[in-house]
């Protein structure tokens, strides 16, 4: 990268189901907290990106009430469509360009507002399949999971174990939403079934929430903090349209993590990665996702979760505060897992704080069946 | 405040809809040609030359070659379960295909389920979406082969497709 660029700051709400908070309120808290975080004001402030969707917040340019909010007030400000990892982006984007050095980047969904599921209805194409009528992204999700646990002889339980493993890291994160600590793989494979094999416990929850980051430029981080965490790494990639597209494995994924791999220097993702925080919005996305990032071979994934190899406590720690199972404040989700990744770098991760990390990856995605990927691979001081 | 749905400790709720009218989505011809064909009982896809892919339902640009795929290509109307979902049983009012009601017009009855699947036509490289129709769901799986069910008097319609069964 021509410039480095750290992250310096941040915070997060209480994600829960139907929050008693205006958005404006929950977004002012969370930058408020992470303008704190960093030690900065917000007259430091150079530009703030922030992320959601219209059709989310339920109204056109979403982003013009929520100014005040963030701390645009007479700044530069942009807003993107979709998860917080591509406001992330683009806040890196217009550091590099060297006309920006200190960046806040804002993300959040009230799942409250607007079922989030029922507007996926609305990507699908409206002259063909909104007309056949029986697809949304639950219906899609479970074709995927079918595809999938057929081609590589992926059980339910496969699935269930990965619901289990991030719902019980969940209940040690403060900031999760769904509380479950003694959740077992029977409960999971009885809860109740949305399209077969899809249940309630093998979907992220509908929650309310937001977050904020701080990105500075090299020379001001250093100001700023004693403990940046620098972004070392970063790659996106989009797949093409559900009817022309292999459901069966992230290809997009998988690409945008070798771009960021290589600009990280990542050759070995399994032993040179310390921890990962994945938004697995579905529990068999969380098997494909191992593969799609080279923690193991195309088809193994099931075995990372039968050996616990992606517990808290296993080699690779995948999802140490929950992912996407644990709390899914849609457009917040992604940009949610980078600061689970910075934290654990920082050592701030409190109850399931993974020892000894320098090096993490945060993966953010947006679309049915995972159809865009943003991958950040970031490493602190000593990495 | 007429409004207010409901009054809470910190929040109020107030109900508001987002009823901005309808919008006219510009479709390709190909759909014309598409629908054309349907009442011939022929399952037509777009052809790309760059890549040799075929899609079905066509569409106009292949993004792989990012060029427009301007040949066409009749598939088999016989093809391959790539992938199912058994939906829980039925009921009136839950499923709108083709805008119609399945249980009120009685494609399928209350209490049983859907099976939407995503079918390979023979000569085409498309997840082609639709339901499977006249068969056990116990029996469905991934590799099953099945043909198109038409409607009994084709109209040149989407409709014309209803579904898919075993063959
Ligand atoms: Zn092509």
């Amino acid at each position: 990268m021509i410039r480095r660029v750290a992250i310096v700051g941040y915070a997060q709400s209480h994600h829960q189901h139907n929050m008693q908070k205006t958005r404006e309120d929950m977004v002012f808290e969370v930058c408020k907290e992470a303008l704190h975080h960093a030690g900065i004001l917000r007259e430091e402030l150079d530009t703030v990106i922030t992320a959601s969707t219209d059709f989310l917040d339920g109204r056109t340019i979403s982003s013009v009430f929520l100014s005040m909010a963030v701390g645009a007030f007479l700044k530069d400000e942009s807003k993107v469509e979709e998860d917080g990892t591509f406001a992330l982006y683009y806040a890196l984007m217009r550091i590099l360009a060297g006309t920006h050095d200190v960046a806040l980047v804002e993300a959040h969904t009230q799942g409250s507002t607007f079922n989030p599921h029922q507007v996926t209805f609305y990507t699908l194409d409206p002259l063909f399949d909104r007309q056949i009528g029986v697809l949304n992204d639950i219906a899609a999700a479970a074709l995927q999971a079918r595809m999938y646990m057929n081609r590589y002889s992926v059980s339910e339980e496969h699935l269930a174990m990965a619901a289990v493993k991030n719902i019980t890291n969940a209940a040690e994160n403060p900031c999760a939403h769904r509380k479950m600590p003694d959740v077992s793989v029977e409960e999971v494979m009885s809860s109740k079934v949305f399209y077969d094999p899809i249940r309630e416990l093998m979907m992220s929850p509908i929650s309310d929430g937001a977050c904020a980051l701080i990105l500075a430029s090299e020379e001001r981080a250093k100001e700023i903090t004693d403990k940046p965490v620098w972004i070392e790494g970063v790659g996106s990639c989009q797949d093409a349209y559900l009817r022309d597209r292999n459901i069966q494995n992230l290809d997009s994924l998988q690409m945008a993590a070798r771009t960021a791999y290589k600009m990280a220097g990542v050759k070995e993702p399994f032993s040179e990665l310390d921890v990962a925080e994945v938004s697995e919005k579905f529990a068999h996305e969380e098997l494909m996702i191992y593969e799609a990032l080279g923690l193991c071979q195309e088809g193994q994934g099931k075995n990372l979760i039968e050996r616990g190899t992606t517990r808290r406590d296993g080699e690779m720690p995948v999802n140490p505060s929950g992912g996407a199972l644990g709390a899914d404040p849609v457009c917040a989700t992604g940009l949610i897992r980078v600061i689970e990744a910075a934290k654990q770098i920082r050592g701030e991760a409190g109850g399931y704080q993974v020892p000894d990390v320098r090096r993490a990856l945060a993966h953010g995605q947006f679309g049915i069946c995972a159809q865009k990927n943003a991958i950040f691979i970031l490493g602190g001081n000593g990495s | 405040m007429g409004y207010v749905k409901e009054e809470r400790p910190t929040t109020i709720s107030v109900e508001g809809t987002w009823n901005i009218g309808s919008y006219h989505y510009k479709g390709s011809k190909l759909m014309e040609e598409y629908v054309k064909g349907l009442k011939q009982k022929k399952l037509i896809g777009s052809f790309c030359p760059g890549c040799g892919k075929v899609i079905v339902p066509p569409r106009n640009l292949c993004g792989r070659c990012h060029r427009i795929m301007d040949r066409r290509k009749i598939v088999s109307n016989r093809g391959t379960i790539t992938c199912f979902i058994v939906t829980p049983p039925m009921e009136k009012g839950k499923l709108k295909v083709l805008g119609m009601d399945p249980v009120e017009t009685g494609l399928i009855k209350e209490g049983e389920v859907v099976i939407p699947v995503f079918v390979k036509f023979d000569g085409s490289d498309s997840n082609t979406d639709t339901i499977l129709l006249n068969v056990d769901p116990k029996a469905v799986h991934i590799g099953m082969r099945v043909k198109v069910l038409w409607a009994k008097e084709p109209q040149g319609a989407l409709s014309d497709f209803e579904g898919v069964e075993p063959v």
